[in-house]
């Protein structure tokens, strides 16, 4: 469905100094600076998928996603989504996509998001019975009821962001690009977002998840591409990211007798609680879980242990930094 | 069947550039209504501040000076010419170009890049300016109060004015397509405006009170001189053969004005994410 193939873009921008001296000389004097946002980069993307598109800030993700939408021309590569190349043939393709900006509204602020809903469909040319019928689906699948008859400023921001899903979505597109979708929601809000994502994507529509919402990636995506310094760092099912940099497990271990251990080959203490308890992080290709157990038991007496699988935000972390 | 034809014929003038354009100032219109005294208040000082121009050719008048060639409705006509073509041109299609500065400044222009619909009808559409319509019935006020004090004009007269007309505003959207282009690129520039303000100020007075070469500029280089000058010599009907070189050279000014634009859309950098 979405092929990218050697994607480049590069930036000229402008440095300038912080000081007022250096201000003051910029106004003459502007030294150019190139940076290659994106270097290259290549991958595939199936019908129905839901992948997340990580990366740090900075890293070019958004310059890709915004590639991928038609927004912005490349400086090289190829792309082909169902058929189409975005930036040429922009206004054929985007009938086509939808896409959710967790910072930018699409609703108009002072009238009711179903005023903005009725320029959308006239700007997507939806026909009166389907655009009743997608509105009023999507209203009750996102428990809306008549909050989209209120003007937009009075709306909480987990019932615009809900507006907002069905501004991208009353044109049936094909694929959804989101762009942090659950920024600054409470839990509840999160929950029912992610519920009407996972919805849509058994329906068929195909997702492209871009987030620092980690919460977001463990329980919506299926595939993780990680992106770095404009270079794709990782790209593979979310299983595989969690034993990207080895098997590692958390271990919590409270005991009858004090515990003092120390860190070796396979095992990391990762924070000392007290006397009687400890927690570290073990290392599976190297020190075998049930003879860690048994060492533990014999030494100081368990009296109670808890297993956690890897942690997706250390994971991250360590492909941010690399 | 005729049901059907009929119902069809609806869809497609709904879901036109026409019927986009119709939903978008209804939803202008909307939004800006939720804020009732702002808006009536709005629309009065926008009117009230149309009015200095012809308040000075009064001063002026009243004061025995003139301008060369023209009596002092004349002149007010051709001021009138110059508001209407101001309060067509601000609230209907000029907003695109502080619609284009906020929005490429805020990282919103994106959001129109994603509609399947040309991005100039989009900035158009989303840059209806409500308050503007005070320039507009400031214009037909001053319009009408200068036709009742001349002589009746006729049709022919009427026509050339109705044509010249057209153009002044198709010479509105040259500018406002140059400033938007401008827009993209120099991002946050509202000063593109100001200077804007200060070119188009030369067509609120006839041509002939300016020197030759200047009229030379006014007329065959940025053809200001259509804006209100040309208009207003076809209606009292003396219009001079330089008009065919202002319109070509408006036709021209459009044709770049439309290059301009679209070659500053490919260049769009688009804010950080």
């Amino acid at each position: 469905m979405i092929h990218v193939s050697e994607l480049k873009k590069t930036f000229t921008t402008y440095e300038r100094g912080g000081t007022f001296r250096e201000a003051l000389l910029s106004l003459f004097v502007r030294k150019r600076k190139t940076v290659d946002a994106v270097k290259g980069i290549s991958f595939d993307i199936k019908e129905g998928e839901l992948v997340g598109f990580l990366g740090p800030n900075g890293a070019g993700k958004s310059t890709t996603i915004k590639i991928l939408t038609g927004i912005l021309y490349p400086t090289s590569g190829t792309v082909d989504v169902m058929g189409f190349v975005p930036w040429k043939e922009r206004k054929k393709y985007v009938r086509n996509i939808g896409a959710v900006f967790g910072q930018k509204s699409q609703l108009l602020w002072d009238i009711p998001p179903l005023d903005s809903f009725c320029l959308n469909q006239a700007i997507y040319r939806i026909p009166e019975n389907e655009f009743r019928k997608t509105v009023n689906d999507m209203i009750e699948m996102l428990d809306l009821a008549d909050l989209v008859k209120k003007p937009t400023r009075q709306l909480s921001l987990g019932e615009r962001m809900k507006c907002e899903f069905i501004m991208a979505m009353l044109h049936k597109p094909k694929i959804v690009f989101l762009d942090e979708p659950t920024i600054g929601l409470d839990v509840i809000a999160k929950g029912k977002i992610r519920d009407f994502i996972l919805e849509q994507n058994k329906r068929g529509t195909t997702f492209i998840l871009t987030t620092h919402d980690l919460e977001d990636v463990e329980q919506l995506a299926k595939r993780v591409i990680v992106i770095n310094h404009g270079e794709i760092v990782f790209d593979d099912s979310i299983e595989k990211l969690k034993h990207h940099l080895g098997e590692k497990r958390t271990v919590r271990i409270t005991t009858r007798d004090r515990i003092n251990m120390e860190s070796r080959e396979g095992i990391e203490v990762r924070r000392q609680i007290s006397d009687y308890e400890t927690e570290v992080l073990i290392d599976l290709s190297v020190v075998k879980l049930n003879e860690f157990i048994k060492k533990v038991n014999e030494e100081s007496k368990t009296k109670d242990m808890s297993v956690e699988g890897p942690e997706l935000e250390q994971i991250i972390k360590k492909l941010y930094t690399i | 069947m005729t049901g059907e034809n009929s119902e069809t014929r609806t869809r497609n003038i709904r879901f036109s550039a026409a019927g986009v354009y119709i939903q978008g100032v209804k939803t202008a219109l909307a939004s800006r209504m939720a804020y009732r005294g702002d808006f009536i208040m709005s629309m009065l000082i926008m009117m009230i501040v149309e009015f200095g121009g012809p308040v000075i050719t009064l001063i002026i008048y009243n004061n025995g000076a003139s301008f060369p060639g023209w009596n002092q409705y004349e002149v007010l006509l051709l001021q009138g010419i110059f508001l209407l073509s101001r309060g067509i041109a601000f609230p209907f299609f000029m907003g695109i170009v502080w619609n284009t500065i906020g929005r490429v400044r805020e990282g919103t222009f994106d959001l129109l890049l994603i509609k399947p619909r040309s991005i100039l009808l989009m900035t158009v559409v989303t840059g209806f300016d409500s308050e503007d319509l005070g320039k507009l019935i400031g214009g037909i006020l001053v319009f009408r109060y200068a036709l009742k004090n001349l002589p009746v004009q006729p049709a022919s007269h009427w026509v050339s004015f109705l044509i010249l007309f057209v153009f002044s505003l198709i010479l509105m959207f040259a500018f406002a397509l140059f400033m938007a282009g401008l827009g993209i690129v120099w991002v946050g520039n509202y000063r593109i405006y100001d200077i804007f303000m200060s070119v188009i100020d030369f067509g609120l007075y006839p041509k002939s009170i300016f020197t030759k070469t200047f009229q030379s500029i006014l007329t065959y280089i940025i053809p200001v001189s259509l804006l209100a000058s040309y208009p207003a010599s076809a209606l009292l009907g003396d219009l001079d053969q330089s008009v065919f070189m202002a319109l070509l050279s408006s036709v021209v000014f459009l044709l770049l004005g439309f290059m301009f634009y679209f070659k500053m859309v490919r260049n769009y950098t688009s804010a950080g994410g």
